[in-house]
């Protein structure tokens, strides 16, 4: 079969593109709706006299990627933590795992969140950024623990065996044997779990977290501006999400070389 | 015969049993020693427990019942021993198991810094002349997946060498070879035993078995059915079955 000309799917994509464009047009214009684009941009940032101050969305950003970045450390930990438990020969350190495993797995994020911010931070005298930084963690630490073990098993046996026949303990197998080569196999599924913890985080606006999502909320309450503020909430999102895969993506790339 | 002084036992293996969880019985009533200096080269149909013998010296298989001792040190459940004894004991397998993230260097530096704790500059030196005598130091920088299968297979000799190991096991080394490959790698192990070191070698290359080993053992069904030197082995052999079998790989 002959392959059709990449012409042809280029106008294929703009005659879709002008279609999605004008049924979204059509729409407002039916509602009524008074767009106001040039509204928006104080609320990212402002530039005035030489001066730069961001605006309030780009300050939700900022917390929504210390969250991101916080939950992000913790959930690595806790995934290779729970990944070595479950592969240990500790009956204990299994069942634990497991445990956590099918009770993060099995109930919904939200109700984690709430559970720990409306239940466990006050016992623990937690405060809201640390909840929502506990919950998230807890949430795809779970998730992460799954890619790591699934990283370390398809490490072939005779890593192992070479690694104990020259007399090196379990830690230090782990260590510069077998974690190195899983990490570079379980980058690609690693990133999609990071981008779910973007994604996830604007559930922590439910607590009152002023993120991203909750500052949008916020203005919207204020302005009325809610297509424009959602379309530039979700533009901004995925403007973190794919430059996170751009990065894994060149970080595969080099690893790739280097071996 | 070939003189060589051969010292005290080094490896006694008495009476080891191995089942598999699967239900295979690998080993039966396994009975072996070896001196220092010794090479004892081991054939035998495939699983005839050969390898699981091997496997068993260094404890990467745990056996059911019978002891195994390895230059004093009881091989048993105790940790410390059984890390005593991987240290004294170096292992070169049959697809190399070299650690593919690491360049070549690092492969053989890795456990003398990890485990006999030397410095990286010590650990360099002795890498570089192990590698001079396997005859590859060009190629210290680069990684295992650029290398042949036969200089791969050198590289994890001298990885085992670097740990300055009392004895060194075979396990098929040169099966996973290409044929033009096989006499480097040969070659590599014929000089260890001209310099005396204990090897306990499983393998089909009846040639190397003829030239340099100095006891035989003809295995079948985990247990040794012919033992002898390798010229009486070869030339005339007792047994029916070993007679069978050398007629068939010869």
């Amino acid at each position: 079969m002959r392959k059709p000309s990449p012409l042809i799917d280029v106008l294929i994509f703009l005659c879709v593109l002008a279609g999605a464009t004008w049924f979204v047009a059509d729409g407002t214009t039916r509602l009524g709706y008074n767009w106001q684009w040039y509204r928006v941009p104080q609320y990212i940032f402002t530039y005035h006299e030489g001066r730069f101050t961001s605006g309030p969305l780009l300050e939700g950003l900022k917390v929504t990627l210390q969250i991101t970045g916080a939950s992000f450390v913790l959930a690595f930990t806790i995934g290779l933590i729970t990944a070595l438990c479950r592969l240990s020969d500790s009956v204990m350190a299994r069942t634990l795992a497991r445990g956590y495993l099918e009770l993060i797995r099995n109930t919904p994020l939200l109700v984690q969140l709430f559970f720990i911010y409306f239940v466990l931070a006050p016992i623990l005298d937690l405060n809201r950024f640390f909840s929502a930084v506990l919950a998230l963690s807890l949430f795809e630490g779970a998730y992460a623990s799954e890619i790591f073990r699934a990283g370390i098993v398809s490490i072939h046996k005779g890593q192992w065996e070479a690694a104990h026949s020259l007399g090196l303990s379990t830690v230090d197998t782990y260590r510069r044997i077998i974690l190195p080569q899983a990490f570079r196999r379980i980058l690609p599924p690693l990133t999609g779990q990071g981008v779910s913890l973007v994604k996830d985080s604007a559930l922590v606006s439910t607590i009152a977290v002023y993120d991203l999502t909750m500052r949008g909320q916020e203005i919207i309450a204020e302005t009325y501006l809610a297509f424009e503020l959602w379309f530039t909430i979700a533009a901004i999102y995925l403007l973190v999400t794919v430059t996170l895969s751009v990065v894994a993506n060149m970080m595969e790339n080099r690893f790739k070389v280097a071996t | 015969m070939r003189e060589k002084d051969l010292g005290d036992y080094i490896i006694i293996a008495d009476k080891i049993n191995k089942t598999f969880p699967n239900g295979v019985c690998a080993l039966r009533d396994f009975s072996i020693k070896v001196r220092r200096s010794e090479v004892l080269v081991i054939i035998g149909p495939s699983g005839s427990g050969k390898s699981t013998f091997l496997r068993c010296l260094n404890g990467l298989e745990e056996i059911d019942s019978g002891s195994i001792t390895v230059d004093g040190i009881p091989l048993n459940e105790n940790r410390e021993n059984r890390l005593e004894i991987r240290k004294e004991v170096g292992m070169v397998f049959q697809l190399f198991n070299l650690f593919p993230h690491l360049t070549v260097l690092e492969n053989v530096n890795l456990a003398q810094i990890l485990v006999r704790k030397k410095t990286r500059k010590e650990a360099t030196e002795t890498s570089m002349e192990l590698l001079r005598k396997v005859g590859i130091p060009e190629k210290a920088r680069t990684f295992p997946n650029h290398l042949s299968g036969g200089q791969q297979q050198r590289v994890a000799i001298a990885r085992a060498l670097a740990m300055m190991p009392k004895v060194m096991l075979f396990d098929e080394a040169t099966s996973a070879l290409d044929p033009e490959m096989i006499g480097e790698v040969l070659d590599v192990m014929k000089t260890l035993a001209r310099e005396g070191m204990t090897m306990v070698v499983v393998t089909h290359e009846m040639g190397f078995a003829r030239e340099v080993s100095d006891w035989m053992v003809f295995m079948e069904d985990g247990r040794i059915v012919e033992e002898g030197k390798p010229e009486e082995m070869f030339l005339s052999p007792k047994e029916g079955r070993t007679k069978l079998f050398l007629s068939q790989i010869l």
